[in-house]
């Protein structure tokens, strides 16, 4: 028995799924590879299977992970990555199987890179005005919680933001709270632009990596 | 595939899934490397068109040729449109993200009546001219199949061309002409013509329909050597016919999310209401070898850990046990359980039932379909009581607890007695229940007694059966309702309306192309969808139309009037029909094609059970 971290991109396509229809994809493509996943044993056997934190719909993911626990020990990495890539879409391609150093509950932070689209504006500009409302003293945006709605300072989270202009639109690169105390939405980064400057631009968001609460990257 | 276009307006709908395409096992290729694009066309959500098993056959079928890339397109929820139509994107192809409006062929899956606007409104989402004379190049041809296809002329308008029967080599015929005549830029015309002359393909624009004053039909005349009738095309050997080794396995969940393996064709049952019955006839089966491969390969191909075992009626296949136990020799080392989707009520055997027991726990489903003997000779289901009480009994001891039957209402010849035997059949399963020493311990039962309204269809022996009134439909749901006596028992029924509307368009004829573009203009669309079928509304559609919708619903028509399917030709003879329809208002039934060949028409097609030897023939 043994238990490994399975590292995979959520790209393109699968972007657009949900974490409960990925969840399922995996379970068909571990079916399908024919891996040999340990089941709990009782009366409603289920297998072992994690994530170790979801996205959100719409965002893409370079370094997601899942951990599975394996009822043999004798299956090499590169035949796992190799059996794995082979059942699952082109869009979740898997490039790593490690075993796990960090529990999912020690993440603390999640880096992103967010492009944006500026149409037509200077991308300076407007990259101006972004790092303008980011220094401001309060930016305050309304998020959806289990108990209602709040209103979020995001102030406190925007010191390790990047905003830098491209050729075709603005670059922000942020490290926000991610995990199961304190989590913050890139999306709400454009909520703010939006209330603050009333840019409404299309966001191309992809999480880039894991943190704990040193920024230590997540393995 | 998503392009930017397309992400832009994902984040404002739901399950964007739906809209992005990119699942495993799904066809990719480089358009400029093909010479045919196909847009397949499923006129619904994506959910429900997925989870049809004709789409997946064709789909994988039509892309085995190097230079066809076939393409699936579904109808947009609601909130997609608005966005699409909002900000100006045409309804695209989930392989390639590209707009239809460029694809050389637009195929539609005809699978019920009331898919039928959808179709004109995605059609007018991609912009493409409805009506086939306002298409001129060779391009854009919209072609359609599927069951309702057999009465094609409420949509004969806007269709170029129709198959007629079972796809799988018509398609291919069609699309080979069709590059022929694209690479020598011959016309639409001149394609068109060639094509009638394949079997299985009817061009409406080659009829001629002209109407007594009453608006029956007069005479349906062909022009330019078009065939009279058009016959149906069929695969004989159901063994050899194309059947995908790969699934499209969606990312999102879909109606019906396993591997399905087709076991047979057509039925040996004759109920007089059933369509497909008919239409599929003659009854054919594949061999237990190639079944099971087929199984085994799609399994493999998609991962999936459930197989159904689809058809008409699966448990009358000759070798269902033998099936059974050669796909446990894998099914059970792959976890992979069995299902059983169509279960009749005289073969449910304990034996079947311990092979299948693992899956499908939840709900066991039979379908009687008329609550009293009489009138189920009158359909001629040749269920008995005894059967029916025999199996709920087999099941209640392997401990099923819910059970479910279906049953229609507005039968030819039904009394308020026969809807009061809904009720009663169901009490009696409720009794048998508690009768039986072998039940399950601590456990109440549920029956529940769903009831659908009868939809009279061509091609059926009550092709000529007026349905019954609105009114006398809900009177008929009353009298259910007020007949069940116990809570065990569950009555359940279906808006009338909705089946109204299905028998306008079942038997309509071209005078309702009009109508259907109307209730387009005014907006109907996903009218199977409870929340979005709106009755008023089409009443007054056909109003303004100056249609009588009872005219096609619910009037009596005489053997001898010209039906507007009568140019059509299932293999089925249409005096065959009328003596079933007689012996049906003689309470006479008729044996199952396995008892005893009844003449109807099929052994045209010279195979299948037509030509099986019959064991204890009497
Ligand atoms: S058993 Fe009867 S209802 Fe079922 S498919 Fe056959 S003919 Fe139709
Ligand atoms: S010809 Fe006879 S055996 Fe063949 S489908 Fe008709 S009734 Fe059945």
């Amino acid at each position: 028995m043994k238990n490994v971290r399975v590292w995979f991109k959520k790209i393109g396509t699968a972007r657009y799924i949900s974490h409960l229809d990925l969840n399922r994809c995996m379970l068909r493509a571990i079916h399908k590879a024919k891996l040999p996943l340990w089941y709990t044993q009782g009366y409603n056997p289920h297998a072992f299977i994690t994530f170790a934190l979801p996205l959100s719909l719409g965002i893409g993911g370079e370094r997601e992970s899942m951990d599975i626990r394996l009822d043999d020990d004798g299956i090499t990495r590169e035949e796992l990555i190799g059996k794995l890539n082979a059942a699952l879409p082109d869009d979740i391609p898997v490039f790593d199987v490690t075993e796990p150093v960090m529990k999912p509950g020690q993440i603390a932070y999640a880096s992103y890179l967010m492009k944006l689209e500026t149409q037509g504006h200077p991308p300076e500009e407007t990259a101006a005005a972004i790092r303008e409302l980011f220094s401001r003293e309060t930016v305050v945006v309304p998020k959806h919680t289990k108990n209602g709605m709040i209103d979020l300072d995001l102030r406190p989270y925007l010191d390790r933001t990047e905003v830098v202009a491209r050729d075709d639109g603005v670059e922000i690169s942020a490290m926000l709270p991610a995990g199961s105390t304190m989590n913050v939405n890139p999306s709400l980064l454009c909520d703010a632009m939006k209330k603050y400057l009333l840019l409404d631009l299309f966001s191309d968001i992809r999480r880039i990596n894991l943190y704990d609460a040193d920024f230590k990257i997540f393995e | 595939m998503v392009n930017k276009k397309i992400e832009k307006l994902l984040a404002n709908v739901q399950k964007p899934g739906r809209y992005v395409g990119g699942e495993l096992n799904c066809v990719r290729k480089h358009a400029d490397e093909v010479d045919v694009r196909f847009a397949f066309c499923f006129p619904d959500i994506y959910e429900v068109g997925m989870s049809h098993l004709g789409l997946k056959i064709l789909y994988s079928q039509l892309n085995t040729v190097p230079y066809v890339w076939c393409e699936r397109v579904f109808a947009p929820w609601v909130d997609m449109e608005e966005e699409m139509r909002k900000n100006g994107l045409p309804l695209y192809a989930l392989e390639s993200g590209d707009s239809i409006r460029d694809f050389d062929i637009i195929g539609f899956t005809l699978q019920y009546e009331l898919s039928y606007t959808n179709i004109l409104n995605m059609l007018d989402l991609a912009g493409i001219p409805l009506k086939a004379e306002d298409r001129h190049s060779l391009s854009q041809l919209v072609v359609a199949g599927g069951p309702c296809a057999c009465n094609p002329e409420p949509l004969a308008d806007f269709f170029d061309l129709f198959f007629i029967g079972e796809g799988e080599e018509v398609d291919l015929e069609v699309v080979a002409l069709y590059r022929e005549y694209k690479k020598q830029d011959r016309s639409k015309e001149e394609f068109l013509k060639a094509a009638s002359q394949i079997q299985g393909v009817y061009v409406p624009s080659l009829y001629h329909i002209s109407y007594h004053e009453d608006h029956t039909v007069k005479a349906i005349v062909p022009k330019e050597g078009a065939p009279l009738p058009v016959k149906k095309r069929i695969m004989m050997d159901v063994d050899k016919s194309y059947f995908p080794d790969k699934f499209v396995v969606p990312y999102i969940e879909i109606v019906h999310d396993r591997t399905v393996a087709e076991v047979l064709r057509g039925c040996i049952r004759g109920c007089r209401f059933c369509q497909a019955g008919f239409l599929y006839r003659p009854f054919r089966e594949k061999s237990v070898d190639v079944i099971d491969r087929q199984c085994h390969d799609l399994c493999d191909s998609t991962g999936y850990d459930e197989i159904s075992l689809s058809s008409l009626s699966t448990s009358d296949h000759s070798r269902l046990n033998e099936l059974i136990d050669r796909l446990h020799t894998w099914t059970e080392k792959e976890n992979t359980g069995i299902s059983l989707p169509s279960l009749r009520v005289d073969n449910f055997s304990p034996e079947l039932m311990s092979k299948i027991k693992s899956v499908r726990r939840s709900g066991l489903t039979f379908a009687p379909e008329a609550g009293t003997q009489r009138l189920r000779d009158v359909i001629n289901k040749n269920v008995t009581e005894e059967e029916l009480m025999k199996t709920v009994n087999t099941a209640f001891k392997g401990g099923w607890t819910t059970i479910k039957l279906y049953f229609m209402i507005g039968l030819p010849t039904e009394t308020l007695d026969d809807v009061a035997g809904i009720a009663e059949l169901g009490q009696k399963v409720v009794d048998a229940f508690y009768a039986n020493p072998d039940k399950p311990k601590g456990k109440g039962v549920k029956v529940t007694v769903s009831a659908s309204s009868f939809v009279p269809k061509p091609f059926t022996p009550f092709q000529w059966e007026p349905q019954d009134t609105m009114e006398t439909l809900r009177k008929k749901q009353r009298h259910l309702v007020a007949s069940v006596k116990t809570r065990k028992v569950e009555p359940n029924w279906h808006e009338a309306d909705t089946s109204f509307l299905e028998a306008v368009f079942a038997r309509g004829d071209r005078r309702l192309c009009g109508v259907l573009l109307e209730a387009h203009r005014s907006g109907c669309k996903m009218d199977g969808w409870q929340n979005f079928f709106s009755f008023p509304k089409w009443m007054e559609i056909f109003e303004r139309c100056g249609i009588d919708p009872a005219f096609y619903a619910n009037r009596r028509r005489s053997f001898d009037e010209v039906l507007p399917w009568d140019h059509i030709d299932y293999g089925i003879k249409k005096s065959f029909l009328i003596d079933e329809c007689k012996k049906a208002y003689a309470n006479v039934t008729t044996p199952n094609c396995r008892e005893q060949c009844s003449s109807c028409g099929a052994s045209c097609f010279k195979g299948g059970i037509c030509y099986e030897k019959r064991q204890g023939l009497v």
